[in-house]
This record gives C-alpha cells, sequence and structure tokens, in this order.
C-alpha cells in the first residue's frame, strides 16, 4: 500500500483557508514568543541578581579557616596563629580550571575621622593588583585612584565620604582595635572615592592595601582571612567547589571552601521560585491559546462535513479521519513554531545585545540583597525554547481532538442527503 | 415601523447566539483572560500592600518628618528640635489629616559602632520611645523576637539588638556593649548598654546593623536633649499616602522652611523601584494574554464574516450602507467580548474570594526569608479588592473588543455584493 494519504490530506486543507490558517498559526506564534521572552528576561533578572549579588563583594567561592563563618572573628585567620603562605595559597585555588582569578583579604573594623567628623568602618586589605579581576567594589571608583601596595593610602565609599566631607588626597586618622589587645592608629590619606550603590556598602566599607592593614592591627603577613575567586560562569562555582576543596587539602592547606549559593541562599532561593513562576507562565499562555486553536479547528472541520461523510460512505474508519484533522493540527504547529522561531530569534538576539535601559521607568532597586541596574535584559532560555515548542504542538493537538472526534461521527447518509 | 439602529445589534445579537459553541470557545478565552487578570492584580496589589507596609515599618513610615538635609546627611546636625516639631505637629492634628494618621513614634537616629571586647561593628544606632514603636516597627513582635524581650517604658540603659550583630559580637542576653558615635559638638562618645533583648527579621542587613536604644539615653549621651531626628507617621492605608502627604506639606510650609515632609517613595526609593518592577512584569504578562485572547476573538469573528458572504450581501442589497454593514460586525465582536469580559471578571473575583480570602501562601515554593529592597516578603498574601482594578479589566474588555472586531468588519465592507448575490449555496 501507498504511504498513508491522511498526513498529506490534512496539511492541504490548511492551504484552503490560508487567512484561517496565517490568524490560527500566529496565535501559537505569539504564545511561543511571549513565553521564549518572559522567561528570557526572568532569567536576565535571575543573572543580573547573581552576577551584581557575588560579583561586587562576595566572590563565587570564599575560602576560610574553618569556623571563621558566620561569627568572622578577627583571630579566626587561615592557618591558625602561624598563618599561611598566602601566595600558595592563593595559587591553590587559582589553578582550578573554572577560577578565574583569586584574591587574598584580611578584615578589620575601627573608625576613620577626619577630625571634624568620624564614621565606623569596615577595613578590607586587598591585593590592589588581584582585587580588580576578582569584584567590582573597585572597579565603581567614582573619583581620585586605587590605593598602592604599602603605602599609607584608603579608598572610602561615597556614602562615608560624604559623612566625613573627605576628598581624594585628604588626611585622615584610621583607628583600629589590634588583635594583640592594642589600638592600632596612624595618618592615611584618601587615594579616592568608590560608589556601589548599596548604601551599606558605600557607607561601611574602607579598603587599604592588605599589608597595610596587617601592619595596622597587628598581624604578620603570613595571616589572612579569606581568599576570594570569581570563576567563569556563576553555576559552574557549584561544581568547582569541591575541586577546590580536596586541592587545598592537597596542598596541606587548613581551609574551608564554599560557594555563593552556601554563602548566599536567599538567591538561590529566588532563582528556584523564579523558574517554578517560568512553568506557570507557560502553562497559562498556552491555556489560553488553546481556545483560539479548537475554535479554528471545529470551524474547519464543520465546513468539510460532507467530505468527512463521503469518506466514511467509502468505508474509511473513523480513526483515520481523527487521525487526518489531528495532522492537520500538527502541520499547523509546524508553521506556528517555525513562524515563532523566526519572529523570536532575532528580538531575542537583538535583545541580548543591547538590553534597553528602563531608568525612566524606575531607579536601581535590591533583589535578595542584590543591587539590581535598572536595566531589561535577557539570557537565552535554551531549555524553554524546547519546551515551549513542546507545549505548541501539545496545545494544536489537544485543541484539535475534540473537533477530530466530531469529524470522526459525521452521519455519512443524513450529511449527504443534505438533511 | 422598526428603526435601523434597533436592527443592527440584534442582527449581531443573533449571530452570536446561532453560533452558540464558537461563542462559547471564544468567550471562555475571554473569561479566562479577564479572571487572570482579575487575580493577578488583587494579590499583586495585596503583596504591594505587605511589603509597604513590612518596609515603612521598619523604615521611616508612609510619611516622615525630618529635617531636609537629613537623609543625606544622616548627621546629627540635621535634627529638628522640640519647637520645630511642636510647627508639624499641629498640622497631622487637623481635622482632613487625623482620620488617616494610625500611629506615630519619634526617633533619634545615628551612625556609631558597637563595640564588644572581641570586634566591633558599624550600626544605626536608633534612639526610640518604647511603648510607640513597639506597636510601629513591631521588632519586638513573637516571630522577630529570638530572645529576651523588646524595650519597656522606664528603660534606660538596655539594647535591643539583631541576632547576626549579636553573633559577629559575641554577646548574649544581660552582656554589655559600648556604643560610639560623635555627639551633638563632634567628639566620639561613648555610652554603655546591656542587651535585653535579640530579634530576627530576615534581612540580613538589619540583623546586623540596627539597635534599638530608649530615646532618652540617647539624648543625653550626644547632649540632645529634647531633639529628634526623625518623626515616622503610619497612615490607615498606603492609599491615602499622597492626599496626606499634600495637606501636610502645605500647612507645614506655611510654619517653618526647615522641616522636610517625605513620602515613604522619596524616603525608600528602593522599595519604590521594586513595586514598579513588579507591577511592570504585571503589566507585560496581561497584555501578552490580552494579545492572545484577542488573535484568538479576531479569528472567530473574521471566520463569521466570510463565512456570511452571501449573508451581508444580502443586506447590502436590501439598503444597509457600508458604514451600517461594518457595525453589525463590529457589534458582534463587541457583544461577544463584553459578555465574556464581564462573567469573566465575576469568576476572577468570585475564585479569589472563595480561594484566597484568607491569604494566598506561597510558603511551600521557599525555604528562606526571600528580601526585595531590604524587605522581607510576607509568604503569605491577603488579596485586596479596588476600584481601580474593576476600571482596569473594563478596559481591557473594551480595548480586546475594539482590536479584534476592528478588522473584521473593514472585511465585511469588501464584499462585491454582485458576486456575493450570484454565488449559490
Amino acid at each position: 500500500m501507498a504511504e498513508s494519504p491522511w498526513w498529506r490530506i490534512g496539511w492541504r486543507n490548511l492551504g484552503r483557508n490560508r487567512r484561517r490558517t496565517v490568524v490560527t498559526a500566529s496565535a501559537l506564534a505569539v504564545g511561543y514568543f511571549s513565553v521564549v521572552l518572559m522567561v528570557g528576561l526572568l532569567k536576565g533578572l535571575v543573572a543580573e541578581m547573581i552576577e551584581n549579588g557575588t560579583g561586587i563583594i562576595t566572590g563565587q567561592i570564599q575560602v576560610h579557616a574553618e569556623g571563621y563563618l558566620p561569627d568572622k572573628e578577627v583571630y579566626a585567620t587561615i592557618g591558625g596563629r602561624d598563618g599561611a603562605d598566602v601566595a600558595a595559597l592563593v595559587a591553590a585555588v587559582e589553578v582550578d580550571p573554572e577560577v578565574h582569578a583569586a584574591t587574598p583579604r584580611v578584615y578589620g573594623g575601627g573608625l576613620v575621622s577626619t577630625g571634624s567628623a568620624t564614621a565606623a568602618a569596615l577595613f578590607l586589605g586587598v591585593d590592589p593588583q588581584r582585587e580588580p579581576r576578582v569584584s567590582k567594589l573597585m572597579r565603581g571608583l567614582e573619583r581620585g585612584r586605587h590605593p598602592a601596595a604599602g603605602a599609607n593610602e584608603i579608598l572610602i565609599g561615597s556614602e562615608m565620604a560624604r559623612t566625613l566631607g573627605a576628598e581624594p588626597g585628604d588626611e585622615v586618622v584610621v583607628v583600629a582595635p589590634a588583635i594583640d589587645g592594642s589600638l592600632g592608629n596612624d595618618l592615611f590619606i584618601v587615594s579616592g572615592v568608590f560608589h556601589t550603590g548599596l548604601v551599606d556598602l558605600d557607607r561601611a566599607f574602607a579598603i587599604l592595601p592588605i599589608d597595610v592593614l596587617q601592619f595596622l592591627i597587628a598581624m604578620p603577613p603570613s595571616r589572612i582571612h579569606e581568599v576570594a575567586a570569581a570563576v567563569r560562569s556563576p553555576w559552574r562555582a557549584v561544581e568547582a567547589m569541591p575541586r577546590i576543596q580536596t586541592g587545598l587539602a592537597e596542598a596541606g592547606f587548613d581551609a574551608s571552601a564554599e560557594s555563593w549559593v552556601t554563602l548566599r541562599p536567599e538567591m538561590v532561593d529566588y532563582a528556584n521560585l523564579s523558574e517554578a513562576m517560568e512553568w506557570v507562565m507557560l502553562l497559562i499562555i498556552f491555556v489560553m491559546a488553546i481556545f483560539g486553536v479548537a475554535n479554528t479547528m471545529l470551524m474547519a472541520t464543520f465546513e468539510r462535513r460532507y467530505e468527512f461523510a463521503l469518506l466514511l460512505a467509502l468505508g474509511t474508519a473513523p480513526w483515520a479521519i481523527v487521525k487526518s484533522v489531528l495532522y492537520e493540527a500538527l502541520a499547523l504547529g509546524v508553521i506556528a513554531l517555525a513562524a515563532g522561531v523566526a519572529i523570536t530569534a532575532p528580538v531575542m538576539v537583538w535583545w541580548y545585545e543591547a538590553p534597553p535601559n528602563v531608568s525612566w521607568l524606575f531607579g536601581e532597586y535590591t533583589l535578595s540583597g542584590a543591587l539590581m541596574r535598572p536595566v531589561l535584559r535577557v539570557e537565552y532560555p535554551w531549555v524553554m525554547a524546547v519546551g515551549a515548542a513542546f507545549a505548541l504542538f501539545i496545545t494544536a493537538v489537544l485543541a484539535a481532538l475534540y473537533p477530530a472526534v466530531r469529524a470522526a461521527r459525521v452521519p455519512p447518509a443524513d450529511t449527504l442527503s443534505g438533511r | 415601523m422598526t428603526k435601523r439602529w434597533q436592527v443592527l445589534p440584534r442582527l449581531s445579537w443573533r449571530n452570536v447566539r446561532r453560533q452558540w459553541r464558537r461563542s462559547l470557545l471564544t468567550g471562555t478565552a475571554m473569561m479566562l483572560g479577564v479572571a487572570a487578570l482579575v487575580f493577578s492584580r488583587t494579590i499583586g496589589d495585596g503583596a504591594h500592600e505587605d511589603w509597604i507596609d513590612s518596609g515603612v515599618r521598619q523604615g521611616s513610615g508612609h510619611v516622615a518628618v525630618q529635617d531636609p538635609g537629613f537623609r543625606a546627611s544622616r548627621k546629627l546636625e540635621h535634627r529638628i528640635s522640640a519647637a520645630q516639631w511642636e510647627a508639624v505637629a499641629g498640622a497631622l492634628e487637623a481635622p482632613d489629616v487625623a482620620p488617616y494618621v494610625e500611629r506615630m513614634t519619634s526617633r533619634l537616629e545615628v551612625l556609631g559602632l558597637a563595640n564588644a571586647p572581641t570586634a566591633a561593628v558599624p550600626v544605626n544606632i536608633v534612639g526610640v520611645d518604647p511603648a510607640a514603636e513597639a506597636e510601629f516597627s513591631q521588632l519586638g513582635v513573637e516571630q522577630r523576637l529570638v530572645e529576651g524581650r523588646y524595650l519597656e517604658p522606664g528603660d534606660r540603659l538596655h539594647a535591643y539588638v539583631g541576632r547576626r550583630l549579636a553573633d559577629r559580637l559575641d554577646v548574649a542576653l544581660g552582656s554589655r556593649l559600648v556604643l560610639t558615635a560623635q555627639d551633638e559638638s563632634g567628639d566620639i562618645a561613648g555610652q554603655l548598654v546591656r542587651v535585653v533583648g535579640i530579634f530576627r527579621t530576615g534581612v540580613p542587613e538589619v540583623d546586623e546593623g540596627l539597635v534599638h536604644v530608649p530615646l532618652a539615653t540617647v539624648q543625653r549621651w550626644l547632649g540632645a536633649e529634647g531633639d529628634i531626628t526623625t518623626v515616622a507617621i503610619l497612615l490607615r492605608s498606603a492609599w491615602d499616602v499622597p492626599r496626606v502627604l499634600r495637606r501636610v506639606r502645605a500647612r507645614v510650609e506655611e510654619a517653618t522652611d526647615e522641616v522636610a515632609v517625605l513620602g515613604w517613595r522619596e524616603a525608600m526609593p528602593e522599595l519604590d523601584a521594586a513595586i514598579k518592577l513588579d507591577d511592570f512584569w504585571g503589566y507585560v504578562f496581561n497584555i501578552v494574554l490580552f494579545v492572545i485572547v484577542a488573535l484568538a476573538i479576531v479569528n472567530t469573528v473574521l471566520m463569521s464574516v466570510l463565512y456570511r458572504t452571501r449573508e451581508f450581501g444580502v443586506l447590502r442589497a436590501l439598503g444597509l450602507t457600508k458604514r451600517e454593514t461594518a457595525t453589525v460586525v463590529f457589534t458582534e465582536g463587541m457583544m461577544l467580548t463584553a459578555i465574556a469580559g464581564l462573567i469573566g471578571l465575576a469568576l476572577g473575583y468570585g475564585l479569589v474570594w472563595l480561594l484566597f480570602r484568607n491569604g494566598l501562601d506561597y510558603s511551600g515554593a521557599l525555604e528562606g526569608d526571600l528580601t526585595f529592597s531590604g524587605v522581607v516578603l510576607d509568604t503569605v498574601v491577603i488579596p485586596v479588592y479596588r476600584g481601580v482594578q474593576v476600571v482596569m479589566s473594563l478596559g481591557s474588555i473594551v480595548a480586546v473588543g475594539i482590536v479584534a472586531s476592528l478588522y473584521p468588519a473593514y472585511r465585511a465592507t469588501r464584499i462585491d455584493v454582485a458576486e456575493a448575490m450570484k454565488f449559490e449555496a
């Protein structure tokens, strides 16, 4: 027997009423386009949150002494009282293929004073060469320049600069309790002012060269609190983490590595919630599309009731007619998908390359503690692009089921006799 | 004799009824669309009201009264004296404002350092009136209280601190802390306080950076007797803010220009942005839904036009103008949309009321706390019903109806009368 004619009948029928086919297919295509675009936007939002939340200061991976978190005690340095070979430690983290850069850090607390005004500060001792490759904190330089290694220079946040009335070049007194119980204090020059947009950071953080801070709080150069690392893609940090942990143990360091997933669990929560929302959107949109398609298919089959009656009278099995109508729906799905992809792909690429700035609509805000720019960016939602394609076909077929069954039930004799 | 304008709607209505199955299918799409709109608006408005409420309670109220320079500087020099406050208090007691005010609280806020033997942490030190503040920011309620108690009237050297701060300073109930800050003359002054309670809000910045101390203690410590930096005012509803703000401002500006009256949108721009973003998402989603619904309706009405070539031919031959023929089709589309839309409206409100009147609980989707611009989101959302939602739904019904009926109506005018009549069906 030759190949089944039902495919061809279904396909041809789409061509008989082109306008109807176009309107129906466009409902499905618009559904596909909206799902992919909205999910892309949602993914963009999550990516923005994770990138900014981990990129401004946290870093995607942090290495500390066991027990440093959550108290962040100043004594809990990596390698205990004796410290560690800092260069080897950083190298042991940086050797991982996923790690883009790593940097040592020392933390301290104290006061910064201009004489007329005083501000409480969290001191962050950094390696001025390495730090900018890991976090954006130092990249957000508003005025002045970075502190130079070994110099008594300090980079302060914009809010702190305003509180102190300090400008680059001004002299400030820095006071910090040292780990030996004494009170370290020294004169510093404000080298620059940074601005992140996160008020807490801009108000509380002051950045010093790591060696200078260690000297100020009476800590030998071998003692550091943290190694922060940036990975190429945030989600890869989870895979890289155990590898780094093993690498550290092999190199003989007693330290624990943690990724942003455990450091910032609220962001993972939000990412999961937003993924659940993606599926809800998919469901709602295609349920709506079902009605549009069902209607058209119903009309299309009603119009052909003589044809179906004739086929049935000639001995066609009712199942074959159901098949033919379902094939028609599938063919419609193919057209709709092609159209959907044709409009979606260029828009997504354009949007990805040039995300619109919507600061006229709303300003900066924070989500799970991460600063968000008022920019609507998209990420390519590959999984959803495929998922929505399946949903489109399922919608088309579901919508055609009832019309197909009705078509197969056309009473041949009555219909043909015109009754 | 029946008038023409009476005939046209009747023709439209008959066609909606005659094709009842088709009308039902298309109508269902519209019904669901409107019901989804109602659902998203009632839940969305409910969620926003929660955000604003917890945001303003932890922040500076729906309306805040401060020195104009305080928000930017957060310095003690930008404080308001008792005399200045009197002028504003008068405006708040006016008969056209007072009914909207739920409660208010005075605070003296300074940035300082919390010192314990092992660490020093920068904090926001807030001098509060214990009785008023307990009701206002509700930091002492059961869900937030970890240990001990909130401040009480009569407390002097007591402090109420966040859990992360307590952990970082390694202090427990009864432990002593030294708070240091710049006093009124610019010198650093220290104040010994004892921890009476520990709270947890779920917002890391707050749990690590906030200390509540009795107002009188802070005033004496910093040499600012009788002065405050902020009066936070809670209104009965966030929707009253613009009205109250306008009335209070008008009166305060007459009295003094050394005091600023801020709405929460100005005082908390981040929260404002978060809510606008959320609204934006709601609108995008609803527009997409209605585009799909509109396509379904275009299709139905268009099909019904293309099938009735002969009918329109006859109508035209009987003397209906092109415009009247179009009106029949247009009315048909509008009727279908309007009826389905109104049912959808009732359905939407009915379902929301039936299923979620006690709140939509999505806490199962989250393990920890979700914070948005420094506000912990309540995982139970109580829907809010507002007139604007109905107006918006009616607006979209009309808009979809017009958009979906225009093209088919136009098509109906393009029928060639002679051709249509020639064809024998």
